[in-house]
Parts: structure tokens; sequence; C-alpha cells
């Protein structure tokens, strides 16, 4: 299985509108739902705030990755939003954030789905892989962030 | 210098891993060699083993789930919450190298662990050391439903019987699934647990006792062990193999072994063993207290010492408490003994033992043998003989007295608990005159230090 698998083209957003945390969740979540991914759209974000709750997905770095595993996901997928004007994510490092990752993943996800997100999470971690997802303009480009 | 560190976080699909490159990046632009294990909802990867444990200086556990540290009690450990690792990884590892590393503990001078030993004897001491707690739980709860009269349980409603119901109903009823499913978790990890407790569980139905759970839980445990190494699936089915395929196969297969095979002739060997102590004459039941007691003082806390232990914990399972008492008796007289002896013979031992002394008086009347070693290894053919003697006498004596005990620990503190120790007056005498044996007898054996090492 590969990213694109799990993310589609359809579930890139180059610009996001959202200005806080609250319209960033709701935008990429409008997304993901469209794609026909979630079965109930609320009980999947009540469980993405729960889970924000216990503290701040948004890692520092200019990362966030607000994440669910729950029953009303269909099937695992992600959606990225990129925000170049930054959006205050309460991270913990207290800085903007401009990448946003949304998971969601199915209450009994499979083990390779979860591998390819631990690889994304890891990758993430990487400066060079960080720049060159906000310097992308196509789907392509970011996928090829993640390749090498 | 190799550092080690453990991520894991409650959901396990991101933190965990950004945790873990973070810190492995870090340590790699240090110059550090780092070994991740990663928990998340994959499962363990990248597992620590024994060896890296011995070549590492430090352990780093950035986790926001609980982890069991007793593995790395010979490692300084750096506790750090997951969000550290990914913020503040060079952070941590300088901690972690800066700590000092702990001087490798030598646990064996106070009690000869389980860690050192390796095969069988480490699975059932592994399974005994998960029963103690249990054990003492229950027959301490046992105990206090005696304090309304040592028929009082019989009475339906009371609190008496509702004591009875949780120590002896519940507590006791799980002693043998317990034993059997932690030798099998030893052996087979993970795996055993489910067949071991399954076979356990039959065993005490089948009246098969400790030994049928014995027996019980290695047999699962090599069951479990073999299935799980040597299943091979296809890559898509792997994630059945740990929930389902081993369980399944494993439980049937040693719940049929149980049921067909083992658990009638073991449950004969159990009845007959039962009603030999049950109905002992008291000649018999001392010369089994002599042996009893001198095991318990041969090795203080060694393999020997544990098999005494064993069967007197064992045999509580079968209602069956002189023995125990016994036990009990022999393993507090020989700290006990020695601690009587630095008090009445001062001239013969150091200013360093007499102190000694003192605390192995407090670890006596706390049924802690291990208390002896101390002075048994300074001087062992002295020594040795001397508590063996005593703890023979003592264990022989509970046994001709017939005094019971329902805890399988606690010294001198479960004395306090009435109905606790039946004979309790007796049991006393028997300590006590145990204690002396030893002291009179090391008294005599001991010569007196040269003068020049007495500063007095």
């Amino acid at each position: 299985m590969n990213i694109q698998d799990l993310l589609s083209p359809t579930r890139v957003l180059f610009n996001l509108k959202a200005n806080d945390k609250h319209e960033v969740i709701n935008e990429l979540i409008d997304i993901l739902d469209a794609d026909g991914k979630l079965s109930d759209r609320e009980q999947y974000k009540a469980a993405v705030l729960l889970r924000e709750m216990e503290f701040s997905t948004g890692i520092g770095m200019g990362i966030a990755i607000p994440h669910a595993k729950d029953a009303s996901v269909k099937e695992a997928a992600l959606t990225l939003g990129l925000s170049h004007k930054g959006v205050d994510y309460e991270s913990l490092d207290g800085t903007p954030a401009h990448i946003f990752f949304l998971i969601a993943v199915p209450a009994d996800s499979n083990d390779i789905h979860l591998k390819v997100l631990s690889y994304i999470s890891r990758k993430l971690m990487h400066q060079e892989v960080r720049d060159r997802l906000l310097a992308a303009k196509t789907y392509e480009d970011i996928l090829a962030a993640f390749k090498d | 210098m190799k550092l080690l560190a453990i991520t894991s976080c409650p959901t396990g699909i991101a933190h965990t891993y950004m945790a873990a490159e973070s810190l492995q990046m870090a340590a790699k632009a240090m110059g550090i060699e780092m070994k991740v294990e990663t928990r998340g909802s994959v499962g363990v990867e990248n597992e620590i083993t024994l060896q890296d444990i011995n070549e590492a200086h430090a352990i780093i556990i950035a986790a926001g789930t609980n982890v069991d540290r007793e593995k790395f009690q010979s490692l300084a450990i750096i506790d750090a919450s997951v969000q550290d690792a990914i913020k503040n990884p060079k952070g941590l590892i300088e901690q972690a190298v800066s700590t000092k590393k702990i001087p490798t503990v030598t646990t064996s001078t106070i009690t000869p662990t389980v860690s050192g030993k390796t095969g069988a004897y480490k699975h059932l001491m592994t399974g005994v050391s998960y029963l103690i707690p249990l054990v003492a739980a229950g027959g301490l709860i046992i105990a206090l439903s005696f304090i309304f009269g040592i028929e009082a349980f019989k009475e339906k409603g009371t609190l008496a019987a509702a004591l009875m119901d949780i120590g002896g109903g519940a507590a006791f009823a799980l002693m043998v699934p317990i034993l059997a499913g932690f030798i099998a978790h030893s052996i087979a990890d993970r795996p055993g647990l489910v067949p071991g407790l399954v076979g356990g569980m039959l065993a005490s139905k089948i009246g098969s006792g400790f030994l049928g759970g014995i027996i019980a839980g290695f047999l699962a445990g090599y069951i479990a062990l073999w299935l799980k190494n040597n299943i091979k699936l296809p890559k898509t089915l792997e994630g059945l193999k740990p929930v389902l395929i081993i369980p399944f196969f494993s439980t049937l297969i040693i719940g049929i072994l149980m049921i067909y095979v083992i658990g009638t002739p073991v449950k004969a060997i159990m009845d007959v063993m039962t009603e030999a102590l049950k109905g002992m004459s008291s000649a018999n039941a001392g010369f089994l207290g002599l042996i009893l007691g001198a095991m318990m003082a041969f090795d203080m806390g060694g393999p020997i010492n544990k098999a005494a232990y064993t069967f007197g914990v064992g045999l509580l399972g079968s209602n069956v408490f002189e023995p125990m008492a016994a036990i009990m008796a022999a393993g507090m007289t020989p700290p006990l003994g020695l601690a009587l002896a630095t008090y009445i013979a001062k001239k013969k031992f150091t200013p360093e033992e007499q102190e000694s002394g003192k605390a192995a008086g407090v670890m006596g009347l706390s049924f802690i043998t291990e208390g002896a070693i101390p002075f048994a290894a300074a001087d062992p053919m002295r020594v040795i003989p001397s508590i063996m003697v005593g703890s023979a006498v003592a264990g022989a004596l509970s046994m001709i007295f017939s005094c019971a005990l329902r805890a399988p620990h606690g010294g001198i503190f479960v004395l306090l608990i009435p109905n606790a120790v039946s004979n309790l007056g007796m049991y006393i005498v028997a300590i006590a005159a145990g204690t002396i044996v030893t002291a009179i007898m090391l008294s005599v054996l001991k010569k007196n230090l040269p003068s020049n090492t007495t500063p007095l």
C-alpha cells in the first residue's frame, strides 16, 4: 500500500481558508465527508475534538495531525491541508501550524493502514519533507515529498 | 554509549512514531547510538532485548501509557511525555547521557531473584510470584471471616459469609489458574496466558490442584510457544495469529490434554497426598515438618527453600494448612536465631555483624529468610547447620502441635489476626524453640573473635 491509496488528489487542499483551529478541523472534515469516507460526520468530529482535548495534536514545527480512530470512519483516509499564512493550532511550541494532516482510521483498522500512517508520521519529523510539502504546487509534488 | 527509548501514546497512530523518529534523528546528529522501541497500534516494533539492556547506559520512556519498568531496573530511567520527545529530543538525550549509570544491583544478596535463573525453575517461580499476593489477600480475608467465629461464614447473608466468598470463593478459586497462566506467560509471553489460565482452571475443576496447575502451565506455555514459532501464515492473515489462531488451538489442545490425559491421574496423586497429609500420625507429621524446616533453612530463599514454600502454598488450595504453618515458622527462625546469637554471644561477632543482627531480627519477624544470608555467606560451615537444625525443630514442633496457617506470608503480623493461625500459643512456642536452638548451637560452634579485631 502506498500513500496515494490513503490520500487521493481530491483530498489535498493547497490553500486553507480557515483562520483558527476549529475552522481547520471543520474544513478538513468537510472534504473527507464529501469524499464519502465517513458514515457519521458529527460522530467523527466529536472523536477528533475529544482527542484534541487530551493534548493538542499541533506537535510544533508547523505541523498538526488531528486524528481519530472511530467506528464512524468507513475506510482509512488522509486529508491534507496547507495554509501559507499559518493558523494558531495551540501547538506545543506556540508557533502557527502550516501543514495539517487529518487522519481517519476505522475502529477495526488493519495493520497495513497503520503502517503507512506510522511511515508518514516519521517522515514529517524531517525538515526537508516539511519544506517540500509547503512548497508543493501539485498532488505529484506531495507524493514526491514522501518518496525519498 | 548506547541509549534506549520506548515511545507510546494512547491512540498509537502518529505520535508514537513521530517521537521515535525525533529521538533517533537527534541521537544520530549527536553521534549517539540509540534503539527506540515503538508501542503503537501496530503493536510492539523494534523490541528492546535483554542484550540491549545490558549494553545500554540509560532509557528514555516517552509514553502516555503505562510501561512496565521492572525490566529496566538496572538502567537510569528518564521519564518524559511523548510531546517532550517530539519537541525536545536533544534535551532528553543530554539528560540521559549525563545521568550516572546505576551500578548493577546485586539483588542476589537479599533475594536470589528469578531474573538470574533460567529454564523451568524461572518459569515456575514467575508463576509463584504472581500467586503469592493473591493467596495472601485471599488467605487474610478468610482469616478475617474467622474473627466472627470459625463457623460463622456458614450463616448466609452475614459479613463473615461475604468475607469467605471473597477470599475463598473468588481469590482462592483463581489460585491455580493464575499459577498456570503465568507459568505459561513466562514461557511463551503473551500467547501463553490464555491457554495457561484455561488449563489451570480445568486443573482446578478436575481437582488436580496445584500439581495439575503446574503441569498445565508448562504444557500450555510450550504449546503456545511452539505454535507461535511454527505457524506460518500469509501476510494478510498474520494479524489473526495472536488474537485468534494461537489462542484457539493452544487452548483447545491444553483443554483436551487436561481432561482426557493429565487431569485424572494427577487428581489421584493429589488426593492421595492430601489424604496422607490430613490423616498423618503425629510422628509422621513431625518428620514432614522436620524435612520442610531443614529445606527452608538450607539455602535461605534459594531453589530448595522455594520448593518447600511452593509445596506449602499449593496445599492451601487443597485446604491443608499445617505444612504452611511449619514452613513459615521454619522460615522465620534462621534470621531470628542469628539475631539472638549476636545478642547472647557478643564476643563472637564483629560490631558490624551485631548491627546486621538487629536487621536480621526484623527480617525474621517478617518471614524474610534471606535475612540470614549475610551471616551464612561469611561463615557457611557453622551458620548453615545451625539454622537448619533450628528450622527443623520449629517445623517439626509446629506440625506436632497441629498448628495451621491460612495465609502464605506475613510473619509475626499474621499472628495478630485472630484465627489466622490455629493453636497460636504452641505456634509461638515452636518458633521460639527453633530460634533458641539456632542461637545456642551457633554460640557453641562459633569461635571467639581474635582479640585484635574487637575494638572494645
